[in-house]
């Protein structure tokens, strides 16, 4: 039990800043979005209340709406099902084969801390045509690959691939060195007592690693989701959406929407249906995972 | 499990035996590891080689070769048509206010939440948690509407409050889970010398709880130093834009320029790499603590 008593005053002077701040800038714009979806409006002029038409436009009428809620997905999914195993795999041979692994750790994490900025222009860069100096291209052609090149950025059916690589590229240091120090804290006398009962290498990752890691995974799954949320910067940087919608995701549609078209009520709608993916999402992400932590720890 | 447990606490003697005889599998992990480094860190080498070159060794096809004479020149471009050190001014400048207040203000709500006795401690918690997971893009319209009635447009406020606002919900979680495990008894016995709240703040809490916010600290920096989307929607000024920003309007205005457009991306880089080297260890154990509490 907490001891300080203190006065009313007190307790506003050390809440109030902060929480009008906050309240401020994160749910009166919520609420202020979550109305302005009702509304028929460009931003500017006249407004009309048209009540839930914008959603029902969004869900049954929009041909772009759901391939972009798909691509949202689809981003969250790929670096789930790609990014996650696959720094799970390294944190567990890097904590096997490695005696210094911080080297090797911190070097896959660089580009996670570059700003979208340098990395989307640094990928378009490099999936520049050859003629424009595109490094890839250029690779390909060299090793007489040439039907193996493509605008990657601006060809409809390969753009949305080019930037699941780039983020699957930016962040899985980010992931390794999660699952890595997660894998660190488990008592490696777990891991003895297992190999006197014949569990070692594999099987012990089975039956020990996995289990004992699973509250991290969930993390990693979490920062997986929201990041394929934020996906958003990268996609304005690198095609802000195009060609012809090929790579728009929820977030870039809804700005595109208001900033664009100047259809802000619309895109308010938008907003307010990718808040509730977020919400509803992190929801499952725990529901899920507390079964499973209480079934395995 | 448990059993196998107690089997080894029983035999805590027991070694693990070097395995030699995989060592075609452990070739292959290496090769596994020097693949990997060579894709995360080669393009960031491939941009810095290109910054020095010129047009023509770019166009010419030769993309593993180095510069004849290294362009410096791509640099000076970047550094005085791209305003280089004007956008670094601005990028410290939001980032150390942004810090700043961050700490300040979550520090106070989570010494509330944490050593108050009161009733809505709790609640005034979870309402931050729930912040975590509002996108801060759905929020990027109506702000649009709110700075256009208070005349904040195209000011560093209009970026500054809404980053405050958003990087506050992580640093409660942080700072509030922390001073909760500091011990009662440190208060106590402050009450007794006659200290005051504020004191008890100032002198005995904050000082303790320097490791979580450097956290913070380091997970602010890294979002809000990186944060391109909301500048480039509330800003307009080429005087006030930000590092991210200004590298995105210089490579789509001098977009034929390759070399000056990867120097430019090449000292866009450069200070949180440079911050990396110095840092490194600090800063993944600030990124995966943010993550793990988070």
């Amino acid at each position: 039990m907490n001891v300080l008593r203190v006065s009313k005053w007190t307790i506003a002077l050390f809440v109030l800043p902060c929480l009008l701040l906050y309240v401020c800038f994160v749910f009166v714009p919520i609420l202020v979005s979550l109305y302005s979806g009702l509304l028929d409006w460009n931003g500017i002029g006249e407004s009309k209340f048209i009540g839930l038409d914008n959603f029902k436009q969004m869900l049954f009428h929009d041909a772009v709406f759901w391939p972009a809620v798909k691509r949202t997905l689809m981003f969250a999914v790929v670096s789930m099902c790609i990014q996650i195993p696959l720094a799970l795999f390294l944190a567990i041979l890097l904590n096997r084969f490695v005696k210094k692994p911080n080297f090797l750790v911190s070097s896959y994490f660089l580009p996670a801390i570059l700003s979208v900025v340098v990395i989307g222009q640094l990928w378009k860069t490099i999936y520049n045509p050859a003629s424009m100096g595109g490094m890839l291209n250029q690779v390909l052609e060299s090793i007489g690959l040439q039907s193996w090149t493509h605008s990657w950025l601006t060809d409809p059916s390969v753009a949305m691939y080019s930037l699941y690589f780039v983020a699957v590229w930016q962040f899985l240091g980010y992931h390794t060195l999660i699952q890595f120090t997660g894998i660190q804290n488990i008592p490696s006398d777990i891991y003895e007592a297992a190999k006197i009962d014949g569990a070692e290498g594999l099987k012990a990752d089975w039956h020990i690693t996995l289990p004992m890691n699973i509250p991290i995974i969930k993390i990693s799954i979490v920062l997986a989701f929201i990041g394929s949320l934020q996906s958003f910067d990268l996609i304005m940087v690198m095609t802000g959406g195009g060609p012809a919608h090929a790579t728009d995701v929820i977030s870039t549609l809804m700005y595109n929407m208001s900033f664009l078209s100047m259809k802000y009520g619309y895109g308010s709608s938008i907003a307010a249906f990718l808040v509730v993916v977020c919400l509803v999402a992190t929801f499952f992400i725990n529901l899920i995972f507390n079964r499973l932590e209480r079934k395995y720890t | 499990m448990n059993q196998a447990a107690q089997a080894g606490a029983i035999k805590p003697s027991a070694k693990i035996k070097s395995r030699s005889k995989f060592s075609i599998g452990k070739t292959l992990v290496f090769i596994l590891f020097g693949v990997l480094l060579v894709t995360q860190l080669y393009p960031l080498l491939w941009l810095l080689i290109y910054s020095t070159k010129t047009n023509e060794e770019i166009l010419s096809g030769s993309f593993f070769s180095l510069p004849k004479s290294p362009q410096w020149a791509n640099f000076q471009t970047a550094v005085e048509s791209g305003n280089y050190f004007k956008y670094l001014g601005n990028s410290v400048f939001v980032t150390l206010v942004t810090m700043v207040c961050v700490l300040l203000l979550a520090s106070l709500v989570s010494f509330a939440i944490s050593r108050f006795r009161w009733k809505y401690g709790q609640v005034i918690l979870l309402l931050f948690l729930i912040g975590m997971m509002i996108p801060m893009q759905a929020t990027l319209l109506p702000l649009m509407l709110i700075f256009k009635n208070l005349d904040l447009l195209n000011k560093h406020a209009s970026i500054i409050l809404p980053y405050i606002a958003f990087q506050t919900p992580v640093a409660v979680f942080i700072l509030s889970s922390f001073m909760k495990s500091i011990p009662n008894e440190i208060e106590e016995s402050a009450i007794v010398d006659g200290a005051g709240v504020f004191r008890i703040f100032w002198n005995i809490i904050l000082p303790v709880s320097v490791p979580p916010m450097m956290t913070v600290m380091i997970l602010t920096f890294i979002n809000i130093w990186n944060e391109y989307i909301l500048a480039a929607t509330f800003i307009s000024s080429e005087r006030l834009k930000t590092l991210p920003f200004g590298v995105n309007s210089f490579v789509s205005q001098y977009s034929v320029n390759y070399g000056a457009i990867g120097a430019f991306l090449v000292l866009g880089a450069l200070p949180v790499v440079i911050i990396y080297f110095l840092l490194a260890d600090k800063i993944t154990k600030g990124m995966v603590a943010g993550a793990v509490k988070g």
